[in-house]
């Protein structure tokens, strides 16, 4: 799967032609190691001069893409990344097998689950700014996003999507994606659990 | 798949992203608190390259192979190895290392990270890196306590 999307470029306002795809090797794991990690350590320190802002900083640079080269061949899972100008803008990994529905009006029904989202650091305001930098794409993680709840489609699962939100993105994925907050999860350092009905997920796509 | 293409749907949900971090899995500060000191206070890689470079060249040396031979069975280009081996400010590229590494059959992650192109917590592999670096000569046979750094070295990437 290779598709022509638009994401906007922050220098000139524009929309501009990027590609998402799912034929993720693991050149493409190394890429968010060796490019995006320095960027993103860079970030990190500059964040952890203010010791409030270390409770914002998300863990995913501890992701060891050396693990995730078995996963590739996994048919349970599926990774998509977007590319623009060249370069890995973001990476995705969803799992269509492990979990189910928690929501009691669809409890049990198979959904696609966000295991791992991320963008490249360049394209996170929140980062860029304690460097003294602009991003320089928007809209990344929500092209993947919305290529999540497409695949769910695609699954036959409706749109169904479920994953387990960041304290610092509750209010994204609840008030501007729309999805129902179930629960705190134990089993997952107690973390949100957010899923979309089919409805929900249809008015995501649609933008209503 | 079906992707939404109006500009104004983008806009909006662009605008949503930048206030918030888009992720999963959790959050910096779930870690202990040794571990986020380790990561704030990360060394820089710069230490670990002569280690890299000393360990490719021990490593092949002591295979009895040359530059041109590593080359060949790594499939990577001459030019870039000779110029690894020469010039520790050199930055190699990401598949270079990766051959490199597979061919010496040397832990490929922690090649990258002493090439530079990766970075990991390990407040003792720069340590170790530096201690390895000192015990060995760029040119030459490999004498006995090379060989004994070089294993003990080796040793150590592995178990880490």
């Amino acid at each position: 799967m290779r598709e022509t999307i638009q994401i906007l470029d922050c220098h000139s306002g524009q929309a501009v032609a990027a590609e998402i795809f799912d034929e993720i090797t693991l050149e493409h794991f190394i890429e968010t190691q060796a490019i995006w990690r320095p960027v993103v350590l860079d970030a990190v320190r500059a964040l952890a001069k203010s010791p409030n802002q270390t409770t914002l900083i998300p863990r995913h640079f501890h992701w060891d893409w050396t693990r995730k080269e078995a996963e590739l061949k996994m048919l349970a899972l599926k990774f998509f990344g977007l590319s623009c100008d060249g370069r890995l803008q973001g990476i995705m990994k969803v799992d269509t097998v492990v979990r189910s529905c928690r929501l009691p009006e669809q409890q049990g029904k198979p959904l696609v689950y966000i295991d791992y989202i991320e963008t490249a650091p360049w394209n996170i305001k929140q980062l860029m700014e304690p460097l003294g930098k602009r991003q320089q794409y928007r809209g990344v993680g929500s092209r993947l996003f919305e290529a999540a709840v497409l695949q769910s489609e695609e699954e036959d699962f409706k749109g169904r999507l479920g994953l387990h939100s960041l304290p610092g993105a509750e209010t994204f994925y609840i008030k501007e994606c729309g999805m129902t907050p179930v629960g705190r999860d134990p089993h997952k350092q107690n973390l949100l659990w957010c899923e979309f009905t089919p409805e929900q997920a249809r008015r995501y796509l649609a933008g209503d | 798949m079906k992707f939404n293409t109006d500009r104004k749907w983008l806009e909006r949900r662009a605008e949503q992203e930048d206030r918030h971090f888009i992720s999963v899995g959790g959050l910096i500060s779930t870690l202990d608190p040794t571990c986020q000191a380790e990561i704030v206070n990360m060394p820089t890689v710069e230490t670990t390259k002569t280690a890299f470079v000393r360990l490719l060249q021990l490593t092949r040396r002591e295979r009895r192979l040359s530059s041109e031979k590593l080359a060949e069975i790594a499939d990577v280009d001459l030019a870039e190895l000779l110029k690894i081996e020469m010039d520790e400010t050199f930055t190699p590229g990401l598949r270079t290392v990766h051959q490199l590494a597979v061919a010496l059959n040397l832990p490929v992650k922690k090649m990258m990270v002493l090439a530079g192109l990766l970075q990991i917590k390990d407040p003792h592999l720069q340590q170790a890196s530096v201690r390895f670096a000192a015990r060995s000569e760029p040119v030459g046979s490999v004498s006995p306590e090379e060989h004994a750094a070089l294993e003990e070295y080796v040793k150590f990437l592995n178990e880490r």
